[in-house]
This record gives C-alpha cells, structure tokens and sequence, in this order.
C-alpha cells in the first residue's frame, strides 16, 4: 500500500542501481535524516546526551560488528576490546598533542592492528571456535589495558579524555558533540549502506556462506576474512574514541570489558544479522530498554503501593536485558531487522498478499 | 623448598582442575548430546548452589535433603530450559545458539541477584577448615573432597554411557537423523542430557559455593569450564578430567610464579592462554572427535 | 506402451502401506513430489525407481515422518499405514507401529560397535530378552556382523555398514521395512548379497519391504512390482517382469540414454497429468 513498487520503471543504470528505489523509503531516509539534524531542538538536553547521542555511537558500533558478524560470517566475541583500543590510543594521542582528527584515526588504524591479530585466529579455526577464541582474545587484552600503567594509567585508573577540538575549534556544546556523532553514525551508515553493492561486499558474503566453495570460484577467503576483520576493527576503533570524547568524557577498562562485547554481539542479534536498519533497533532495544523497563516497575511498584528494595531495582534492567535477547530469538532469531522487513514485504504488496510467491 | 612449595602448587592445582571438571563435564554433557556449547553451564551452577540455599535456609531442611531436593529441581529446570529456549532454535546458526546461551546466562545471574541479593552467603556442608597434611604438602580438604566426588561422578557416567539409554544417548551425539529413524526420541535424549548437566553443575554449585560462598561470582566458573570442555574436547568426559587436572596444575603453578612478577591476576591470562592455544593448536582438544573442526 | 498397469493388487485391505495423492513441499515454497499415489501389499516386496532427484527419498520420509526434520511437509493427500492415516504423527509413533526406514548412505553411528548400534534402535522399554533375540536374528541374517561386532561402526566397510543399518532397522520389529538406495557405492556382487538378505527376511519374516533404488536392474530381480518416478510424479507401475522388458526402462536404465530424460517423452508426461 505505502511501499507501491508499481510504476517505478528503471530506464538506465544508475536508476536501477538506486539505493532506495521505492518512493516512500527515500521519504523515510528524508525525514529521518532531518529528526536527526534538527534533534538538538527536538529532544531535551537530557534525552539528547544520554539516549540520542550514545545510541547513534553505538549503533554505528553495532553496524562494524555488523560487517564483521553479519556479512563476512566470522564470530568476534571480543568487539569491546577493539573499541577500547581506539579509545586509549585516541586518547593518549590528544593529550601527547596530536590533532584531534589525526589522534582517532590513529585508534582505529592501532584497532586494525590489533583487529588482524583477532583475524589471525579467523584463518586457522571457524564457528564456535572462533568465537571461544576471540572470547578468550577479549579477556587477554582486558587485562593488558588494566595491567599495563603506560595504557591505563595503572589498575583501576580512570583516565580524563581532554576537550574534543575539531579542525581546531573547541567543541563543547551539547549539540556540538552530537553533531560529531551524528556526522560518524551517518558515515558508518553510508559505508555500510553501498557496501552491499559492491564487490568487496559480495566477497564477504561469499566467504560467509561456504568459505571454500568461494575460494574455489575464485574469491580469496584468506584475504577478504583479513579485509573485514581490518574495517570492522576500525570502525569499532573510531567508535570507541568518539564514545570516549563525546560521552565518557573519560576512560577505563571497564567501559570495555567482556560484558560489553556481549552486549554489542547481543545488538547485532538482536537487530538481525546484516541488517543495516536492524543494528539501530538492536542498538536501541539493548541499551535503552531495559534502563525504561525498570522505570516502569519502579514506578508500577510505587503505585501499587508495594516496597521493592534498591537492590532489586538495581539487577531488573539486567534480568530484562537477558529475557530480551532469550525473547527475540525465540520470536525471530533473524532479529528485529527481520522483523521490519516481514512488515514492509507484507506492505508492498497489499492487500494482494498472494502477489508475493 | 622450592621444590616443596612446587609439588604443593600441583597437587592443589589439579584437585581444584577436578572441580574445574566438573563445570566442564556439564558443557560436555549437553554439547555430546546437542552439539550446543552451554555458555550459561556457570549460571546453572550459580543457580544449584543458590537453591540448595533456598531449600536449607528457606525452607529449614537439613543439608543431606537440600542437596537431592535442589538436585531434583535443577534435573527439571534444565529440561524446562532445553524445552522452553533451546528446542526452538535447533538447526539455527551457532551464533544464535550461542546468544541464546549468553542471555540465559544473563539472565540467571541478574535473576539470582535480584531475588537473593549480590552479597555473598556461606554455604556450609561440614567440611573442615583445617588443612590436610600429605607428608610435607599441605592439601586443602575442601578441594580433596571436590575432586573425590567429581571422580565418583566421572565414574557414574562413564558405567552410564554403558547402560541402554547411555547408547542411546550417545547414538543422538552421533547422528540425529538415523535416531529419528530408528524411532529413537531425541528431543528426549537431549532434554536428558541438560537435566544430567542441571545436576552436575548444582554438585560443582555445592562444592564451589562451600569454598568461596555463594554470590553470582559462581558463574565466573564458565571460562575455566569451557577451558577444560576445549581443552579436553568438547565431546570427551574423560578428556574433562584429564584436561582439568592439568588446566588446574599449570594454573596454580603458573600464578604461584606469575603473580610476582605481575602484580595478581594472573589466573584468569593463564586459563585465556590455554584456550587461546588449545583453538590455534588442537581445536578439537586432546580427545575430541577430529571431525568437529570441520564445518 | 505399457503405462497402463497390468496387474495393479487391488484388493482393498490387503495393502501395509497406501499414499494416496500425496503431495510434499518443502519449506513452504519448493514442491518436491505431487500427486503420489503408491501401495505396498502386505508381506510383498516393491521397488520404487527413479533418477536423483524425481522425489524418491522424500516419498520414503513422508512415510517415516522424517519430513519434517527437513523443513518439509506433506501438505496434500493422505499417507495410511494398516488403513490407518498416520499422516500427523512424530517419527517414533511411527516406528512404534512399525514403519522403519533405512537412511540412504547408511548413516551407521559412527562411534558405536555394532552390538550398541543394535542397542540404541531397540526399543528403550522394551524387554531385555526381546532385545536379545532381536539381536540373534540379525546377525543369523548378518553372520559378517558378528564377526566385528565389537569394532567402531565408523570402521566397517561400507557393505558391512549397510548390513548394520538394516540390521539396526529390523530390531525395531518392524511390518514394513523402506530401503533408501541400499546399492549407493558398493560392488556389484556385495549388492546382490544384501538384495537376497533382504529377500529372504521378506519371506522368511513376512516383512513388507519397500525398496528404492537407482540401479534397476539389481532392484527389479527380487522384487514383485516396480514403481518410476520422475520429477516428483509416478509416471510408471507395473510387474517387474513387465518393466524389466519395457524399452524405455531398457534405454534409461539398463543402458544407453544419451541426454535425454522422460520429459521428452509425451505419453509419460500426459499420463501423469490426468493422473493428478
């Protein structure tokens, strides 16, 4: 009904070749792109830094886990570990006097570094290995970055990220900062979104299916499962920094342990496998919720007239996020990115629902 | 001396490697079965040790009525979760599977936290403080007894896997397909094999909760019994056993030594070493089936 | 020529098995067999022919059950067994009943001996002694297993396993025993051997045998009757005798079909759709 494909005729190339070739998904794209420009307006100071901004970074996160998980098919249960990488080197980089720019571009170029070890792991086992591996990678270099003082600052340190100066302009503002995550999470999207079109994606689809079936047609599996470990990890690398300069404000190694490498794994699950839409949904059903969910039971609990103990209240988001991730696989194990999709398909065709097989 | 306090590092090591085992041979259990790893093995074990609680200082039963009853309970607790989580996702993608695990996990830990709080509770089954003395060696008995019931228990299976559901059992590991042809249930067989690692992992719930005590650290035990599952193979009880003792030696050595010269920690880089090797080495482990590295 | 049958067994009740104008699509979408109809006389012994793919395996699973296994569904038609519909019943219901089937490429377990193969197939609440001459009857029919009762299945020569998975399929005591490519991948002399085994518990047993082949010429020599497949459709039914000298059946497969399949011929193509 809203998605009419009818009438869309493609006379060359580049139409047919569109990003978003129905009408109504170009409009979405438009007024979504214009809720997120005008957001410092619409949303109020608090929702704006503490649900808008962190939930773009970390689904632009999400999508480079995405690359790696969704796309390429190769586990990586230690996603944290990379982002915490291109955090501290990001910034130690400011604070040593390296411009901004340059200073986390430097994160996710070490991320990559310490991305291509993790690949290292993706060429000599697969599957459930794989992730047992990475996992283990996780906890190794979590205590490398705890262990370590010249990258911490010493166990339990917390270490001040310095004031986000772009091209030389201070940028302190509330809006200012969304607007660097915002420019990142679109630029993510943008990769992401032409991905799929090219040939390095079909590539990584191809190694994803059957990664000898696709050497033998001629795809290199070695080279393109190094190549999505590399982008995925700067991307991730990127991310980090940004969450530290534009959310944090600070940074130690518990902002990058292995829960939140779960937690990332969970939005790309949760969000649907290769799907670019979904790692938003999966971003926001993870991070934002829970924390909602128990508001609710706080404030049920208080109407009700019923004395729920701060401990309780403190562990239910927790419980909530876990029954999530069991609920959504159990509903869809394609995830909510699926979901959408069964939604549109059902609207592109009604009601003549039987025009679709 | 140095030599002493070496052979006492060892021999501690690998009677707490056995109650690594124990955790492993849960994991086992259920990936021989299903070939589904059970990253949420450690919240069962967290779990059977919190309702061995409940049933002693909840409901006042003595520990020797606890202990069945909780045992009872996780055997259809972990039916349920096979039932309810697991069946829906057979033939899934792993990574599903694995996510399914990690929120079960979640899920226990932070539903044991809520209902019976983060603070640490003892669990007291009558063992001893007092050090056991094997020549010079000081043992700790609550580790000797831990290892005494993780062989017993080993025992018990391996005299299971003889029995006529023991075949059947490892039948369903073998080959699903010719089960069902065969007229073999193996949506029994499996839920069986998770009801098994629900005990199992309450009796390593015991025995753990009686040595630190009973908080949702507990379920921290999963990276060492997933380090055991690999190193032994995942398909292999007996490789769990022989795979803790030495995960359990090298630890306990390693840290002894390590712990100097690092600063503490040092348990946990060396278990992430071992798994780390293990995969880039031997993925199937020690006496895992060769096959399973090949997708 | 000779598509009409000659001597179809008729008479009502007398059958084990009837599938009538089943259909099967798999995962909702591709359609793997339509409009089967085929019946299997009590204690006779019929071969269903045909080329990979023409929907041979997935008739032999809509009977077992094991569809389902496999994301398909029998969504046309009904599948009777002792003129009872069993159409919605679990796997084990069915072997219970005693309908087994023998998997196509054997598919022994691999890390049990041959004497816990015979094991995990008989029934688990089922008496001990039971079991025990259960056991003994297979391997009268299978000396060669007892001979290496005691080695990993996985180790047996592929003529060996066979044996196993049909002795494993006869210690569920079953009424109708279904053979899935028996032949695949052994010798010629070792496929006569099964074929007579199985010939022999046939009539020594009283076991209705269901045999699916692609190597008709072994097949159609012990059995009474011969259906062909093609392309999810029988297109064929006769007596083997019939069949053995029919001249399509001669040059598809006793020799001498050069790229040519029975779409190419219309009288099959034309039967089969006012069959259906």
């Amino acid at each position: 009904m809203l998605f009419r494909q009818a009438g869309i005729f493609h006379t060359d190339y580049a139409a047919d070749r569109a990003m978003f070739p129905i009408p109504l998904d170009r409009w979405m794209v438009g007024v979504l792109l214009a809720l997120g420009l005008a957001a410092p307006w619409v949303f109020s100071s608090l929702a704006l830094t503490s649900y808008v901004m962190p939930w773009l970074i970390w689904a632009a996160a999400a999508l480079g886990l995405n690359l790696i998980l969704g796309w390429a098919g190769q586990f990586h249960f230690g996603y944290a570990a990379i982002m915490g990488i291109g955090a501290y080197t990001a910034v130690h980089g400011v604070r040593a006097g390296i411009p901004w720019e340059i200073a986390v571009v430097l994160g996710g170029l070490m991320a990559t570094v310490v991305g291509i070890v993790f690949a290292f792991a993706a060429l000599r086992v697969k599957g459930l290995y794989l992730a047992l591996s990475t996992l283990a990678l996780q906890f190794v270099m979590d205590w490398v970055i705890s262990h370590v003082p010249a990258i911490s600052g010493g166990v339990s340190a917390t270490l001040q990220a310095p004031t986000l100066r772009l091209l030389g302009q201070q940028v302190t503002s509330e809006a200012g900062l969304y607007y660097v995550a915002l420019g990142w999470c679109l630029f993510v999207t943008v990769f992401m979104l032409n991905l799929r079109r090219t040939a390095l994606g079909r590539a990584l689809v191809a190694v994803r299916e059957k990664d000898f079936a696709a050497a033998v047609i001629g795809v290199q599996s070695f080279y393109y499962k190094l190549v999505a470990f590399a982008t995925s990890s700067f991307i991730g690398g990127v991310s980090g920094a940004i969450l530290v300069f534009t959310f944090y404000h600070a940074v130690t190694p518990e902002q990058f342990s292995v829960n939140v490498s779960i937690e990332l794994l969970a939005m790309v699950i949760v969000g649907g496998l290769a799907s670019i839409i979904g790692s938003y949904f999966g971003a926001a059903f993870i991070l934002l919720l829970p924390g909602q969910i128990n508001q609710l039971v706080a404030w049920t609990a208080k109407l009700m007239g019923a004395d729920i103990g701060v401990e309780t209240l403190a562990h239910i988001p927790q419980m909530v996020y876990g029954a999530l991730i069991i609920g959504v696989l159990l509903v869809e194990p394609m995830g909510l990115g699926k979901l959408y999709a069964n939604v549109r398909n059902y609207l592109l065709v009604w009601p003549f629902g039987y025009a679709r097989k | 001396m140095d030599l002493t306090y070496l052979l006492e590092l060892s021999v501690n090591g690998a009677l707490a490697g056995l109650m690594y085992s124990l955790v492993a041979m849960g994991i086992v259990l259920i990936y021989k079965s299903s070939s589904v790893p059970n990253l949420a093995q450690g919240s069962l074990v967290m779990l059977g040790a919190y309702i061995v609680l409940a049933f002693s200082n909840g409901l006042g039963a003595p520990m020797w009525m606890a202990i069945p009853l909780a045992m009872a309970f996780m055997f259809f607790a972990g039916m349920g979760i096979e039932r309810l989580a697991l069946r829906r996702l057979a033939g899934r993608p792993i990574v599903m599977i694995l996510m399914m695990t990690l929120g079960l996990d979640i899920f226990l830990r932070a539903g044991a936290m809520t209902i019976w709080g983060g603070s640490g509770r003892p669990m007291r089954i009558g063992i001893s403080d007092d050090p056991l003395f094997l020549g010079p060696l000081l043992l700790n008995r609550a580790y000797v007894v831990g290892a005494a019931v993780t062989l017993v228990l080993f025992a018990v299976f391996v005299l299971f896997f003889r029995t006529r559901r023991g075949v059947v059992l490892r039948a369903i590991s073998d080959d699903y397909m010719a089960s069902w042809s065969v007229g073999i249930s193996v949506e029994r067989g499996v839920a069986l094999s998770w009801a098994l690692a629900s005990v199992v992992a309450t009796t390593a719930g015991v025995l753990w909760g009686s040595i630190q005590s009973v908080d949702q650290s507990l379920s921290t035990l999963l990276l060492k019994g997933i380090t055991v599952g690999v190193l032994g193979g995942l398909d292999s009880l007996g490789g769990a056993i022989l795979a803790g003792i030495l995960l359990g030696v090298l630890e306990s050595v390693a840290s002894g030594y390590l712990d100097k010269l690092l600063g503490g920690g040092s348990r946990d880089l060396v278990v992430a070493a071992v798994l780390i090797l293990t995969i880039m080495i031997r993925p199937h482990g020690l006496f895992g089936r060769h096959d399973i590295e090949r997708i | 020529m000779t598509a009409t049958p000659t001597q179809v067994p008729d008479e009502a009740g007398d059958e084990v098995l009837t599938l009538n104008n089943v259909e099967v699509i798999y995962d909702r979408i591709a359609l793997a067999i339509k409009g089967v109809s085929v019946q299997v006389p009590r204690g006779g012994m019929i071969a269903l022919l045909g080329a990979n793919g023409a929907g041979k395996s997935t008739m032999l699973k809509a009977v077992s059950g094991l569809l389902a296994a496999e994301r398909g569904l029998v969504t046309r038609g009904e599948v009777c067994f002792m003129g009872e519909d069993i159409g919605g019943l679990a796997p084990q219901r069915r072997v219970k009943m005693g309908i087994v089937q023998v998997l196509e490429g054997r598919r022994v377990f691999e890390h049990l001996t041959p004497d816990e193969n015979l094991v995990a197939a008989s029934a688990i609440h089922g008496s001990r002694h039971d079991m025990a001459r259960n056991r003994d009857m297979v391997y009268t029919y299978f000396p060669r297993l007892r001979e290496r009762r005691a080695a990993a299945a996985g180790y047996l020569s592929g003529g060996e396993q066979q044996m196993l998975a049909i002795g494993r399929a006869l210690m569920t005591q079953p009424k109708l025993l279904m053979l899935d490519e028996p032949s695949l991948g052994l010798a010629p002399f070792l496929v006569a051997e099964i074929f007579d085994i199985v010939r022999r518990i046939n009539r020594e047993e009283g076991l209705s045998v269901l045999l699916v082949e692609q190597n008709a010429v072994a097949a159609l020599e012990v059995v009474s009757h011969g259906y062909l497949m093609d392309n999810g459709r029988i297109v064929m039914h006769d007596s083997a005798e019939a069949m053995k000298k029919n001249p399509d059946i001669q040059q598809f497969y006793l020799g001498g079909a050069e790229g040519r399949n029975f779409h190419d011929i219309k009288h099959y193509s034309r039967r089969k759709r006012w069959l259906s």
